[in-house]
């Protein structure tokens, strides 16, 4: 084939790729909830975690901070500010200084006598009203007059201010001119998030979104919008390991194109190398979006770490090129070992389908697909498009002293069995904890912003990310109930500062029995009328006054007590609303800690209602969870493992062959494990993905060296192929190896320990048995 | 009675210039408040405290003990043995408004009371009044006005006027040691703080 042909041919090739990946792009929903990654909820209680963890009111909080004005300007900004976020779909609910509780609905008025705590501890007789009215005439003459004064004829015992104390939390921040202020001096906001916590590009939309009001205020002079918050904190995160992952990536390809440069000398080597790969890639994100509509970012990740062992077909396609020999002959010699990796590599992902899991079931399709793709495209279509004239790698007579250095090393028998002896004693001595589930360890969250995030929940008084305080029974109403019984209780600990403020439901609403012991205790118009009558003898107030009061009471002793459902759809309805939850049957009250100082005591609640109060440590509920999950991985890598040593014997025919492939595969990833873990790294789910990765490249490098019948020539090749595959993985992946974030950290290094592993002892046992 | 006409801000300004007084400032107070849910008006007495910078605090004595601090657009109500109530004033721009005129005045800042208020100047030999009407509607739904009697460069009265009708006179340093009239009307009252009228 002439060379413009060939030409024309990686042209159309590249178009085709290119406008697949346009399609592709514009099809491509990411999805970056992690929850859809994680195996569905065994029952209520886990599907509470979940939802917690991902859309409970305090992951979703964002604290935005305004400093770097005088204060009467950062308080018009910041409620510039809410104003602009309350309009903004992004954000539920936002709070600032200027929220004043004093404003109930008028329908829920005559409740307030239900809703109040003040028919626990007093009577409407003639002694409290006495005392009510004394206050209510010193209230008249301070400066708040104006304020109570229309209050006055239905209210005079000031139940709704009782409420909206009641519903104010304990700790708020210093307000000035209607806006919140921090110690520091910066104007504070809280903006609750309509999208989960857990979704890092909708977070990333709403921060934006945030920002961009935030400029669009007029005035803003030199002041400065700062945002903390869980979600903040993905993105944030998020972007920096992005940041580096590109940045280190594209070195590595950088390395690795000269590598490649150097191993084959030609420009149009270079050029075709990347093409299997990059087919592959898309056709396995064509394939989800077929399947599924839209990928989930960790299978994108994840797939493309996995997809890795592709580039090697390419590789091994040069490096066994022969001079004068075309290169679809070339292709056909090594074909049937690439095959057999293929194949096996594939029926080992299909396990990924049994694991139940959604965000796998996409993993095993994209590189499933992917595999196939890359495979069938390094076998039709590279021989079509490499340059013609190869160079024949075999000729290299320092490549022939390095195999017959390899070939002649001593192999004693006894070595892998004392390595495997070696590497087992050393798992059973790391020191570290086998697993890490604390994926947000993998991320860490910069000390400094950790440190601001602190401050201003501090100064917010904003709910615990980590505690819950669940309450549990079988009906809305027990829920309620089990609040009030344990409101003594927390009283004492708020008291002893074992919590700031616990957050329970029946602050919104009492149950519905206590709502009609108070109404029992209101007493009928003739009482009061003859009580208040006594209690207002020589005070200044008009006659008649309290004529509203009186009947408001009367109204009051035969309203239907409040449900929840009736108060859920009042303005302060929406606080109770996401207390109050069903999961499978069981009720479940929700409240928010703030300044969570000891846990221990707050959990011993369990002791005096069993059953029914327990603290709720999402963190370990969590990390339950991602044991859970790793478990899963765990059982479908064995499971792949199985079917891998089975379609290798049976291709080879032969068990004692299959065990030559496999026991070094094997061996290799113990002694990487057991390096990783002597080294006090504690394992998780990438670890995982790239202990699979590097068990993939063993896999062909074990293959390669157990061909059989080949001559010296072609054993060069071999050689030659695997030493490129080898360099080209330790260098991209000991590049990522340097990082300084620890998830690209964790996959950089056991990438490329196994790799250094994998091929030694490739080299080591494959060959003893030639 | 000839009231001369008040010859314009220039005249109001020197005066408002000449009434500013160096924080913190204190002066004893008597303050009659006729609230319309009650049938004869309270009677307070006690003192008020300029701390500068809208920062004000009033302590009242008799007929109760009470101490009203306003500052960064709150009002803090704190009487003995009882929590203390706090108030944001953003519901309550008539009070702001209120407020920021009597700090306005205090520190001597006409720019400030000009942003607020008309203001007009009625004098009648050494004896003054200044008439403050807020420029916003819905401020002046709730304070129809505001009029401060003086005499030369002291402030003798303070009286507020309210949409609803009511109202409350107080009556500063040695108005608040006069014998209040009998009976007690918001008319008697500005006779007793020698209001001039326009």
């Amino acid at each position: 084939m002439n060379a413009r042909w060939r030409i024309v041919l990686i042209v159309a090739w590249a178009v085709a790729l290119v406008s697949l990946a346009l399609l592709a792009e514009r099809r491509l929903v990411v999805a970056s909830d992690l929850r859809s990654f994680m195996p569905p909820p065994a029952d209520a209680d886990q599907r509470l975690v979940l939802d917690e963890i991902g859309e409970g009111p305090a992951s979703r909080l964002l604290m935005l901070a305004i400093g770097g004005a005088d204060e009467a300007r950062l308080a018009a900004m910041a409620r510039a500010l809410a104003e602009a976020l309350r309009r903004d779909a992004h954000f539920d609910r936002v709070l600032d200084g200027g929220a004043d509780l004093a404003s109930l609905d008028p329908t829920l008025l005559p409740y307030r006598y239900l809703l109040s705590p003040t028919l626990d501890q007093h009577e409407f007789d003639e002694e409290f009203l006495r005392h009510e009215l004394e206050q209510r005439v010193e209230d008249l003459g301070s400066p708040v007059a104006d304020q109570l004064e229309t209050l006055l004829p239905r209210d005079p015992t000031l139940e709704v201010l009782t409420l909206a104390q009641r519903w104010t939390p304990a700790k708020v921040p210093r307000i000035r001119d209607g806006a919140w202020f921090s110690p520091r001096g910066e104007a504070l906001l809280l903006a609750q998030t309509r999208a989960a916590g857990f979704d890092p590009a909708a977070q990333a939309e709403a921060i934006a979104a945030a920002e961009q009001a935030f400029a669009a205020l007029p005035d803003r002079g030199a002041a400065q919008l700062s945002i903390a918050g869980p979600g903040y904190f993905a993105v944030v995160v998020g972007a920096s390991t992005r940041r580096q992952a590109e940045t280190l990536s594209a070195l590595g390809t950088l390395g690795f194109a000269l590598l490649l440069l150097a191993a084959y000398r030609s420009a149009g080597v270079l050029l075709v190398a990347a093409l299997p790969i990059a087919s592959g890639a898309l056709a396995g994100i064509a394939a989800i979006v077929l399947a599924y509509g839209s990928i989930h970012g960790i299978t994108l990740a994840f797939g493309f770490t996995l997809l890795g062992v592709a580039q090697e077909y390419p590789i091994r396609v040069f490096s066994h090129r022969r001079a004068g020999v075309d290169a679809a002959s070339s292709v056909r010699g090594v074909w049937p070992l690439l095959r057999l990796a293929i194949l096996s590599a594939c029926i080992a992902y299909l396990t990924f389908f049994a694991s139940g899991v959604p965000g796998l079931h996409q993993l095993a399709l994209f590189t499933v697909v992917g595999l196939l793709v890359a495979g069938a495209a390094t076998r039709w279509l590279l021989p079509v498009v490499v340059p013609s004239q190869p160079r024949d790698v075999a000729e290299s007579a320092l490549l022939e002293a390095l195999r017959a250095r390899l070939a002649a090393l001593p192999r004693p028998v006894w070595l892998p069995a004392l390595l495997l002896v070696a590497g087992l004693l050393m798992l059973r001595l790391a020191p570290a904890p086998l697993w890490q589930n604390d994926l947000a360890a993998l991320t860490p969250v910069p000390a400094a912003l950790l440190a601001r995030e602190g401050e201003l929940r501090e100064a917010l008084g904003a709910p615990d990310v980590r505690y819950l305080l669940v309450l549990e029974a079988d009906s809305a109403e027990g829920v309620l109930a089990t609040s009030e019984r344990v409101y003594p209780q927390v009283e004492k600990l708020i008291s002893a500062h074992a919590v700031d403020d616990v957050e329970l439901p029946s602050r919104y609403l009492p149950s519905l029995a206590t709502q009609r012991i108070r109404q029992s205790k209101l007493p009928d118009r003739a009482h009061l009328s003859a009580a208040l009558g006594a209690a207002l003898r020589d005070l200044p107030f008009q006659p008649g006054l309290f004529e509203p009061f009186v009947d408001d009471v009367e109204t009051a002793r035969t309203l239907p007590p409040l449900t929840p459902e009736a108060f859920e759809r009042s303005p302060f309805g929406a606080r109770l609303e996401a207390m109050l939850v069903e999961r499978g049957g069981r009720w479940f009250g929700l409240a928010a800690l703030s300044g969570v100082h000891d846990p221990a005591a707050l959990a011993a609640l369990d002791a005096a209602d069993p059953g029914h109060v327990r603290l709720l440590d999402l963190k370990t509920a969590s990390e339950a969870l991602v044991a859970q999950y790793r478990t899963r991985i765990l059982a479908a890598l064995g499971v792949a493992l199985l079917l891998l040593c089975l379609s290798v014997a049976l291709a080879f025919r032969s068990a004692t062959r299959a065990w030559h492939v496999i026991a070094p595969m094997s061996l290799a990833t113990l002694l990487v494990l057991a390096v990783l873990r002597d080294f006090g790294v504690s394992l998780s789910l990438f670890h995982l993905v790239a202990l699979t990765l590097a068990a993939g490249l063993g896999l062909h490098y074990a293959l390669f060296f157990e061909r059989r019948s080949i001559d010296a020539a072609e054993a060069r090749r071999t050689l030659h192929g695997t030493l490129v595959c080898v360099a080209a993985a330790v260098f991209v992946f000991g590049l990522l190896a340097a990082s300084t974030v620890p998830v690209l950290r964790a996959i950089g290094l056991t990438v490329a320990l196994g790799v250094a592993f994998h091929f030694c002892l490739s080299v080591f046992m494959a060959q003893r048995s030639q | 009675m000839l009231a001369q006409p008040a010859s314009g801000p220039p005249d109001a300004a020197a005066l408002i210039a000449h009434l500013a007084r160096p924080a913190p400032a204190h002066t004893s107070y008597t303050e009659v408040r006729f609230v319309h849910v009650l049938r004869a008006p309270l009677v307070l007495h006690g003192e008020l405290e300029y701390l500068g910078q809208d920062h004000l605090s009033k302590r009242v004595d008799t007929p109760y003990r009470e101490t009203s601090t306003i500052a960064d657009g709150a009002v803090e109500v704190a009487r003995e043995g009882r929590e203390t109530r706090r108030f944001t004033l953003d519901r309550a721009p008539e009070l702001k408004a209120m407020l920021a005129s009597f700090g306005a005045l205090l520190g001597g800042d006409i720019a400030v009371l000009e942003q607020v208020f008309s203001i007009a100047l009625a004098q009648r030999g050494a004896d003054w009044t200044l008439k403050l009407t807020p420029h916003d509607a819905e401020v002046a739904r709730h304070l129809r006005e505001v009029d401060v009697d003086g005499s030369a460069g002291e402030p003798r009265c303070f009286t507020l006027t309210e949409g609803g009708g009511d109202g409350s006179v107080m009556l500063l340093g040695g108005a608040a040691a006069q014998k209040l009239p009998d009976p007690l009307t918001p008319a008697a009252l500005a006779t007793l703080c020698g209001r001039v009228q326009r």
